[in-house]
């Protein structure tokens, strides 16, 4: 019997514990991802304000240049405009979002602002683009830089929220 | 994707469906026009028809498809690629140029930002002007344009009113002068395109061909190109499209100082209507053109009406008069 209560135990801790070790990962590959995704950003800045290149050739050029988890993305978008199926700029941007981003670790609200940013992209004038592209690369600085504030501390209550509430329950359960 | 597929690229799902089915020719189409709540109107064959949603061509208004909102907006974004931004200077001098050598035209409401034209918002209006290559056009002319004695060219100017083929013309005179024909060898030739209109560059490419001896300086001002083009390439003649300002008069003198024959085109009907024009009757009172060729359209697209020399006489067609004249003056 108490051998079984042990294995119990043993397999409630280890998997809450998982579970905390799981959020705080998640956290540092949210931080990644957007690190990822500003570099990517600054890119299609750049290419827009020296070679005002128009959009799908330079999504194309950064999805042809790029091996991480947002090839894909960039790929799908560059694919369906070149489609020319009738479809607006910000809806195949948005598609691109809700069915290419799945195996990156970006939150609700982090896909929400990126939907948000392609529905200013392509429009009106060059200064426009500028300020679209200065204004969302500001808005991922800064998120990252809160999450880094907090990414030790946060990481250390995960985890050991994880170890102490398997502890709890073992407890409880004993 | 052949030039007709290429070129229906541009227009909305529901426009290419229509116009793609069209039983017609596209070499002879000449014009598609879409306005905002108007019936979609295409030029060919130098008349006017108005396209069903079945795909016909009628001659009556009421019968046609009207172009809505979102056919203009699509089609909008499918010609700019969905970059407007990137576009910003053709849009501002009311064109863009696309992959083909095509001309689209816009209309809508300019922004102006104080006494400049900014941008254009709410475009309303497209016109999609097909270029067409035809080789060969150049053949009546060409034996005019040449001075056999000294074996190089004369300063040409080519006069025409819109849509009768001056800057098909003038594509098919560099070609010729270029490769060579034979009644003079291939010249060096530099082509000043400030409207990718006669090499139709796409990304640096020409669509078009213009011979094997030319360079072509896309999409720059022709007075600055036709300098640096004489500093850079060494063209032995240089082409233009559309001169008319103060400044192209200036560099024109350049060129010809420089010992560099001269092509170019205007707008105009005749000689006379050059004269009357402020700028450009100074070119006619100079005599700096040895050779004005003038179009119409009356018999055909292109058609050759004359050719003037630098005097102002008549060479073509030759008149019986004119040649006893000449002998007698012999």
């Amino acid at each position: 019997m108490i051998v079984m209560k042990t294995i119990g135990s043993i397999l409630v801790i280890t998997s809450s514990a998982g579970i905390g070790f799981f959020f705080s990962s998640e956290m540092k590959s949210r931080i990644e991802d957007l690190k990822e995704l500003r570099k990517l950003i600054v890119l299609l800045r750049g290419d827009i304000r020296y070679a005002n290149t128009p959009l799908p050739e330079a999504i194309h050029s950064i999805a042809r240049r790029h091996d991480g988890a947002f090839k894909q993305f960039f790929h799908f978008i560059y694919e369906k405009l070149s489609e020319l199926s009738g479809e607006t700029f910000s809806q195949v941007w948005k598609e691109a979002v809700e069915k290419e981003l799945c195996n990156t670790s970006l939150l609700k609200k982090d896909k929400l602002d990126l939907i948000q940013f392609g529905e200013n992209l392509g429009y009106l004038d060059k200064e426009m683009q500028m300020n679209t592209l200065d204004l969302y690369i500001s808005q991922i600085e800064d998120e990252i830089e809160d999450l880094s504030k907090n990414v030790k501390e946060k990481s250390y209550l995960f985890n050991s929220l994880g170890i102490m509430a398997g502890i709890f329950i073992t407890i409880v359960m004993i | 994707m052949n030039a007709k597929e290429e070129l229906l690229k541009i227009f909305s799902l529901k426009l290419r469906t229509i116009l793609g089915r069209l039983n017609i020719s596209f070499d002879y189409l000449q014009e598609i026009r879409l306005r905002m709540n108007a019936p979609l109107l295409i030029v060919y064959e130098n008349k006017e028809f108005f396209v069903t949603e079945d795909s016909k061509l009628v001659m009556d208004p009421a019968r046609a498809l009207v172009v809505n909102k979102n056919e203009i907006r699509e089609t909008m974004e499918y010609i700019s690629n969905y970059s407007l931004y990137a576009f910003e200077e053709e849009i501002r001098q009311g064109f863009i140029t696309i992959n083909g050598g095509h001309r689209i035209g816009i209309a809508g409401k300019v922004i102006m930002d104080n006494d400049s034209i900014k941008g254009m918002k709410h475009i309303s209006f497209i016109n999609v002007r097909l270029a067409h290559q035809v080789q060969g056009c150049a053949d009546p002319v060409l034996p005019y344009i040449i001075n056999k004695k000294y074996g190089e060219i004369y300063h040409t100017l080519i006069i025409s009113p819109p849509r009768c083929g001056k800057t098909t013309l003038l594509r098919d005179l560099i070609r010729q002068l270029s490769n060579g024909s034979v009644y003079l060898k291939g010249m060096s030739v530099g082509v000043v395109d400030e409207r990718s209109e006669i090499g139709a560059c796409y990304m640096g490419t020409p669509q078009n061909e213009l011979g094997i001896r030319t360079d072509i300086l896309d999409c720059c001002p022709k007075a600055k190109g036709m300098m640096i083009l004489i500093r850079s390439m060494s063209p032995q003649i240089i082409a233009v499209d559309e001169i008319g300002s103060q400044e192209d008069l200036e560099a024109i003198d350049y060129v010809i100082g420089c010992g560099c024959k001269l092509i170019a085109t205007v707008h105009g009907s005749s000689i006379e209507d050059i004269k009357s024009k402020p700028v450009l009757c100074e070119l006619v009172r100079k005599g700096l053109f040895e050779r004005y060729i003038i179009l119409s359209n009356i018999k055909s697209i292109g058609h050759l009406d004359e050719i003037y020399d630098s005097r102002g006489r008549r060479i073509y067609p030759f008149l019986e008069e004119n040649k006893e004249k000449e002998d007698k003056l012999l």
